[in-house]
């Protein structure tokens, strides 16, 4: 049997295979650790973190939905000196590489958090994620992800501050995503991630209240996939640089479809809250896939969208 | 790390259902692994479906019992998740993550008589509760609350004093009351209230503790996503003494919970 090539290497870091998780949605790692061999992910992208502790929202925080479910958490987080202090150090026991999640409210406190963390680097963190693209926050996320050109200001603004990896986490909750998606490539990030969550809402008809406390929250989970395929696809064609695919992610063939439409890694959200280690499945599934398939490299599915020539001839 | 591992998720054959009272089934599975660890208190968080379709999410379900390698949770009809795994024939599986949360606190000195106090489908926590204060030697009573006499689900409990709303069993009027009459006598030697039951409920047997000046400790039930601190989806708030000694506003259930003091919580 041949070996599969399942490693991918992004503005010059080597991922030993395409599959990390989402922020959020595993906590700083050391919740998972019972169910998981983390060791065996691609990757960890931790809680957004912000300069101050933030406690998060009033409950209620959750409802599941038709095939999802909406959150509205609020960035509840340790704040970055905890962070740096106690969850990344704990992080360098795994043999994965870590991407720190950064939310503010300004462009001054992203740069704060991420110089923070920068000068109290682990060994194993190997870049950040800007998150403009919370939609459960009154101040910053959405306010910043919404507008290219307060995306490009601040991407410009954190450039120079490391020479780690710099991904922007974008919004789907845009007409188009393909300016944002140019936007981070010219101000100079190294990759781009989609989609954070899809605003949404849900009613008991019995008491006409809202089911989350701050009436509108963040659709995840399968009902998303198509979204963030979709997405994912325009912000291929409008840029270059790598794409991180998320949306929805539950099973291999859904992890060749971010591949095939145009991302490079993907990242799984809420199916870890089902199985926390539904990543490690994955990977053996995906792996087994390639096989099946005769495919040894799996940066060859990458962009692999085949659109039917008369289609193309149509502007499709 | 092996021998530190508290839960895991195991597929877990149907070894038998039985409805014990109106609109309460208990399912009765093997798991060797809830089975000997699960404690007082801790429940698991059982899928309705296994693939991911709808309802996805895991729905959480306190231990009602265990013996040899199995374990059984008893299932209040509620919404769809619950209908689905009510449902549950013998012989099928059931994906089970546990057991999670924390034990009853139940090994402290601070009380002599434990009186446990369940409304309605809050039984599910007290059956393991009871069996552990009789292995432990220690005084207790149960105090059990529904709105009539065909919603008991009494098959493990001894010691009962009923109430029912409608007056079809036992004590005519609220669980609470009932429990006010006999601490107004002074019957128990210095007790603790363990409560499991609808909000209103519970927050009447805290206001009832604070009359009397003895401790509760209140079991909550939360929605939860993934049941082990990973989603900050199930929080409740901290008192404001407990916010400024731990700095937190809000506890989560999941994994802080679901049983807290109730000086920790505003509920
Ligand atoms: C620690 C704990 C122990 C529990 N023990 C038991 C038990 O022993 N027996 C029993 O019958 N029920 C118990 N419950 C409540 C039970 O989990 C809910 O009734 C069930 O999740 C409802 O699912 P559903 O699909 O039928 O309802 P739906 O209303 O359709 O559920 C929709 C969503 O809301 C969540 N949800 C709704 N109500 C609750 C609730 N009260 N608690 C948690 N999640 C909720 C569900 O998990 C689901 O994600 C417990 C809850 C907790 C937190
Ligand atoms: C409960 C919950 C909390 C989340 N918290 C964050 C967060 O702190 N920062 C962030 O960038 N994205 C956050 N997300 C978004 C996820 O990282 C991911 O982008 C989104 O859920 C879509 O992927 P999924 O469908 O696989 O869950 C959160 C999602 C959920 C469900
Ligand atoms: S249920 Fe996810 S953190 Fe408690």
């Amino acid at each position: 049997m041949r070996e599969i090539n399942m490693g991918v290497s992004i503005g010059g870091v080597e991922f030993q295979n395409p599959i990390l998780v989402a922020s959020g949605t595993y906590g700083y790692g050391s919740e998972a650790k019972d169910y998981c061999d983390i060791s065996g992910l691609g990757g960890i992208v931790t809680k957004s973190v912000s300069w101050k502790p933030r406690p998060g929202n009033y409950p209620r925080r959750i409802v599941e939905t038709a095939s999802g479910m909406l959150n509205s958490i609020g960035l509840a987080n340790v704040g970055v000196h905890a962070f740096v202090d106690e969850k990344l150090p704990y992080l360098e026991n795994f043999n994965t590489k870590i991407i720190a999640n950064i939310a503010a409210s300004s462009t001054e406190e992203y740069c704060n958090v991420l110089r923070h963390i920068e000068e109290n680097a682990s060994k194993n963190l190997v870049g950040y994620e800007i998150n403009v693209s919370c939609p459960n926050v009154k101040d910053g996320g959405l306010s910043f992800g919404t507008n290219v050109a307060r995306v490009e200001e601040l991407t410009k603004a954190l450039r120079p501050l490391t020479k780690k990896l710099l991904i922007i986490k974008l919004t789907p909750n845009v007409t188009s995503v393909a300016p944002f998606a140019a936007a981070c490539e010219a101000s100079g990030a190294d990759a781009i991630s989609l989609i954070n969550t899809v605003l949404g809402m849900s009613v008991d008809i019995h008491t006409r209240m809202p089911r989350i406390s701050t009436v509108t929250g963040g659709l995840s989970g399968p009902a998303i996939k198509p979204i963030a395929l979709a997405k994912v696809y325009e912000a291929r064609k409008a840029c270059t640089i790598p794409i991180i695919g998320i949306g929805g992610i539950t099973s291999a063939s859904d992890v060749m479809e971010f591949l095939i439409v145009g991302a490079s890694l993907v990242q799984i959200g809420t199916a870890n809250f089902i199985n926390p280690n539904i990543g490690n499945q994955i990977f053996s599934e995906l792996r087994n896939l390639l096989i099946d398939k005769g495919i040894v490299n799996i940066q060859d599915v990458v962009a692999t969208l085949k659109v039917a020539d008369q289609m193309k001839a149509l502007g499709w | 790390m092996q021998d530190t591992i508290r839960s895991q998720i195991q597929r877990s054959k149907v070894l038998g259902r039985r409805e014990i009272a109106r609109g309460l089934v208990v399912l009765k599975f093997q798991n060797s692994f809830v089975a000997e660890k699960a404690a007082p208190g801790q429940f698991v968080n059982v899928l309705p479906k296994i693939d991911f379709s709808d309802p996805f999410l895991r729905r959480p379900f306190s231990v009602y019992n265990t013996s040899g390698d199995s374990a059984e949770i008893i299932i209040q009809d509620h919404g769809r998740g619950t209908a689905i795994l009510a449902a549950t024939g013998i012989g099928e599986h059931l994906d089970i993550l546990g057991p999670l949360g924390n034990p009853w606190k139940y090994n402290e000195t601070t009380f002599e008589t434990a009186i446990l106090v369940i409304g309605g489908a809050g039984v599910a926590s007290m059956p393991l509760l009871a069996k552990q204060l009789e292995k432990d030697n220690k005084l207790y009573a149960v105090y059990y609350g529904a709105r009539n006499k065909s919603l008991f689900a009494d098959e493990y409990l001894r010691k009962i004093e009923y109430s029912t709303d409608d007056g079809s069993k036992g004590f005519h009027g609220s669980v609470i009351e009932n429990v006010r009459k006999d601490l107004n006598v002074g019957k128990y030697s210095k007790p603790k209230i363990f409560v499991c039951g609808p909000t209103g409920m519970m927050r009447s047997a805290i206001l009832l503790a604070n009359e009397f000046r003895i401790p509760c400790e209140v079991s909550l039930e939360t929605e939860m996503a993934c049941g082990i601190g990973i989603c900050q989806g199930c929080p409740v708030e901290t008192s404001i003494g407990e916010a400024e000694s731990t700095g937190r506003k809000f506890h989560l259930v999941c994994t802080q919970g679901p049983s807290f003091a109730k000086e920790q919580i505003v509920l």
